[in-house]
């Protein structure tokens, strides 16, 4: 029954906003492209009847060709799940914030940040959050050469003033 | 130079600290004895899991998964190989599933017994340390002598779980179902009810509701704070649905609340424990899986219910043997946020009970 | 029994009589340097194996296994910790205030060892015969606090350095209810010289008089040795160990010889003032039971720090103030009353 109002509810939004709407083992998911992404989680977030109010997960993921951010949505209150998929380009990967929805969402984009080189407009705080500062590079992208053993294994000298 | 007025200083607690738990650290802004600001800085464990399971085909990446929450390694590898049977749409045999379940809330329990442990010491409790941990000890006893280790147990399998247990197991595990109130009223007489202990935690970093839902905080912190949400009862995985228990929950939001939840908990988990030795079955502990696991091209999003909050598999397979990519979603990384956003106005000896009552595990934290 | 009794005493005399005259400064000298010793040896025995038994009491409180391998059930345990630590390089950290920091350890071991002169170990056994006994006592003791701060201050670390503030606020918060806590003792023998007080319980020992100010003198005396649930100098869980975090090897040893010594100095004066000091049933000797005593009162210390937890710092200033302070300040009314009262009935009290 929510499953139901929920779809009718996701279809509206796909539509407005250009998006596609599958099924993936039980879970709604809705692709669409990032201008709209925060537009998207404001309209779930304060759905009807099913808000899927509770940002579960924020994950970057390399395609190769292009980047996606995905949302795991969920309610604290009811039994509604739903999977938003942003994609980005490669080339210029920036997408929205959510921290202006959810301010735990702050960790989760830095560390999209961190491994994947992701730009969240809107952070209040978007610096590397597992790597150290002057980490070059974003381990998590398909294109990412892991060092030789040998490179990793040189000692960091530290800097005049650090 | 002459400095009117006070100044505030920083002091950095950690990596190396008695009281922060692992390699956790933070740049702590005082005003004399009184916290201003605390920075966390995360990344000293940082092993990159997530990483190292793309270059792993689905059942090499099993061990690592112990590795995230070691204090209760099997409810990690839970969430993980019932990920991937949801992918793949295995069936796990019944006994199977049900001692899935014990080891599960055994390792529940004992992570509960060494958080309310760890708890008690950053206040100098030593004692109270000593009896939890000297309680948890029986449970890792258990798990070495079905897994032969103690902590990263490596026992679920894809299908099912790697052996059976012992025949010792069973009597063993009863007995010690059967000494747990004893031990809980002990706990609760040395710790709990200890009149300093309550006036160190009582009403001390208080977590409101609405903040804890907007900081997206789960597990065991969210319900201290009012919200009766278990992952396990909103949306049962594996058999949960089959057992009758209660989820606690409790409205202090404070330090004290937060140490408490788990005590009751520990409950909780002893009448799963109790249900589940009851009916468990006999039968074969493994499902017929394929020797090379290859889940068909999809994606998948399972979430457990983790001593630590709620932990999240999002597993992107492109048909192969190894993931596209595995996202894990831990409880305790998101949880940090709650510090810097709690802590203020609390005096230094506050930071450490109210880091201790946040329950981190820096390995879920890094990853 | 009476030779066992005054064993110590007629050792000194026999020492005293070696010489010419048995009164001459050479004598006196002689005896001094031996009582010195003898103190040292006292305090550093005393404390060496009080780290020990504390241990041990601990295992045995928390129920897990405490030293057990060097001899008999790991007693030897403590032999090998002064080794090590004697044997361990002599680090400090760059950019300390180094005289600051090589004098402060020294300086609290002398200050603790200064206190054990005025203890009467037993009848005539007193280093030094003070009349103004207890009053040196407090005094001295008060000094220790100069002695953290300057640890705290001299290490160059934060951590220390709070810890140094925070023996500060703490010790000097402390010594008024502990100071207040003897008066009552005071005002009932109308004698500061501890070896009058402890003759005046012949019959009956002041706790039973004043059982409150020997509460609070416990409560106050432990705090003032820095021990839980009053550790928050040391405060391992939030500043590391406070003004001792940069210190290592002897030095950090001298601190805890003088932690156990305070803790020895504190009992024996509470033995002295509330417990009736020597005193006791007369199958043994005077000394040993106030060693015996002594014991009991570490005891009780022990039993505390293991069974409760840290205080806060500011419920601990609370504590000093807004508690002790008003009951040590009602004990010296009621002891007050109480002689006032007992005056009216026997004119001439107390010698």
């Amino acid at each position: 029954m929510l499953n139901k109002i929920l779809r009718a509810r996701v279809s509206e939004l796909a539509d407005k906003v250009n998006g596609q709407v599958e099924e993936s083992l039980g879970v709604l998911e809705l692709t669409i492209n990032y201008p709209y992404v925060l537009e998207v989680l404001t309209r779930v977030k304060n759905f009807a009847d099913v808000p899927c109010d509770f940002l579960h997960d924020l994950a970057g993921m390399d395609l190769e060709d292009h980047f996606e951010v995905v949302y795991q949505l969920s309610s604290l209150r009811g039994p509604q799940r739903l999977r938003i998929i942003a994609t980005i380009e490669r080339e210029n990967p920036v997408i929205d914030s959510a921290t202006p929805l959810w301010k735990g969402a702050d960790f989760l984009e830095r560390e999209a940040f961190d491994m994947f080189g992701i730009q969240f407009r809107g952070h209040p705080n978007l610096k590397r959050i597992y790597m150290w500062d002057d980490f070059e590079g974003h381990p998590m992208r398909k294109d990412y050469v892991i060092e030789s053993h040998e490179q990793r294994a040189v000692m960091r000298i530290r800097k005049e003033g650090e | 130079m002459m400095i009117d007025g006070t100044q505030e200083y920083s002091v950095n607690m950690g990596p190396q600290h008695p009281s922060t738990h692992g390699v956790f650290r933070m740049v702590v802004h005082l005003d004399g004895e009184v916290v201003t600001n605390v920075e966390p800085k995360i990344g000293y464990l940082h092993r990159g899991l997530e990483k190292m399971a793309e270059s792993r085909t689905y059942n090499q990446f099993i061990p690592y998964t112990d590795r995230l929450d070691y204090l209760a390694g099997p409810h990690n590898s839970l969430g993980y190989v019932q990920a991937v049977e949801k992918l793949m749409g295995i069936e796990v045999p019944e006994r199977a599933e049900y001692l899935r379940v014990i080891f599960a809330e055994l390792g529940r329990v004992a992570s509960h017994l060494f958080m309310i442990a760890s708890g008690s010491l950053d206040i100098c409790g030593w004692t109270p340390w000593s009896y939890c941990t000297r309680d948890r000890e029986r449970i890792l006893d258990l798990f070495e002598m079905t897994a032969g280790n103690r902590m990263t147990l490596n026992y679920f399998r894809i299908g099912g779980v790697s052996h059976d247990v012992p025949d010792e197991f069973i009597p063993a595990l009863k007995s010690f179902l059967d000494d747990m109130p004893e031990m809980i009223e002990e706990y609760y007489g040395i710790f709990f009810g200890n009149e300093i202990a309550q006036s160190r935690m009582k009403s001390v970093g208080i977590l409101p509701k609405e903040l804890a839902e907007n900081l997206l905080i789960t597990g065991a912190n969210l319900r201290a704070s009012g919200v009766q949400y278990d992952v396990r009862k909103a949306e049962p995985y594996g058999i949960y649905d089959r057992f009758d228990f209660n989820v606690p929950v409790l409205y202090g939001c404070d330090t004290y609340d937060r140490h408490f939840i788990r005590l009751l908990e520990i409950q909780e988990s002893r009448k799963i424990l109790q249900q589940a030795l009851r009916d468990i079955p006999e039968g074969p502990v493994m499902a017929k899986v394929p020797k090379v696991v290859k889940p068909p091209a999809g994606k998948v999003y399972h979430r457990v219910e983790n001593p630590k909050g709620e932990m999240g598999w999002y597993i992107v397979s492109n048909g192969t043997t190894k993931p596209a990519r595995v996202r894990i979603r831990t409880g305790a990384f998101v949880n940090v946020q709650m510090l810097p956003a709690i802590v203020t106005g609390w005096k230094i000896q506050d930071l450490v009970t109210i880091f201790a009552s946040m329950d981190l595990v820096l390995g879920e934290v890094d990853k | 029994m009476d030779a066992l009794n005054n064993i110590f005493v007629n050792i000194a005399a026999y020492i005293r009589g070696l010489f010419a005259d048995s009164h001459s400064l050479s004598a006196d000298l002689a005896i001094n340097i031996i009582v010195f010793i003898m103190l040292f040896l006292i305090m550093v025995v005393a404390a060496l194996f009080l780290s020990l038994v504390e241990r041990k009491f601990a295992h045995w409180v928390s129920q897990r296994s405490g030293p057990n391998r060097l001899g008999p059930h790991g007693w030897f345990q403590f032999i090998a910790d002064a080794v090590k630590m004697l044997g361990k390089e002599d680090i400090y950290p760059a950019n300390v205030d180094l005289f600051l920091f090589k004098i402060a350890p020294m300086m609290l071991v002398g200050i603790t060892l200064m206190a054990y002169g005025v203890i009467p170990f037993g009848k005539g056994m007193v280093a030094i015969n003070l009349d103004l006994g207890i009053f040196y006592f407090l005094a001295v003791s008060s000094i220790s606090t100069l002695a953290l701060l300057m640890a705290g201050w001299a290490s160059n670390n934060k951590f220390s350095l709070l810890g140094g503030f925070r023996a500060v606020a703490q010790m000097i918060s402390y010594e008024i209810p502990l100071l207040f806590s003897l008066l009552g003792v005071i005002m009932i023998t109308q004698t500061f010289n501890l070896s009058s007080i402890v003759e005046a319980q012949k019959t009956i020992p002041f706790i039973f008089l004043q059982p409150l100010a020997f509460l609070i003198y416990l409560i106050a005396g432990i705090a003032e040795t820095n021990r839980a649930p009053f550790d928050q100098v040391q405060g391992e869980q939030e500043i590391v160990a406070g003004p001792f975090t940069e210190y290592s090897g002897l030095r950090w040893g001298l601190f805890m010889l003088a932690e156990y010594g305070n803790v020895v100095a504190t009992s024996a004066i509470a033995v002295s003032m509330f417990l009736g000091g020597w005193y006791g049933p007369g199958f043994l000797p005077g000394w040993l039971w106030f060693i015996l005593k002594i014991w009991l009162v570490i005891f009780i210390m022990m039993w505390v720090r293991w069974t409760f937890v840290r205080m806060r710092v500011d419920h601990l200033m609370h504590f000093a103030w807004k508690i002790l302070l008003p009951l040590s300040l009602a004990n010296i009314f009621l002891t007050g009353l109480g002689i006032y009262i007992y005056q009216l009935f026997i004119p001439r009290i107390g010698g």
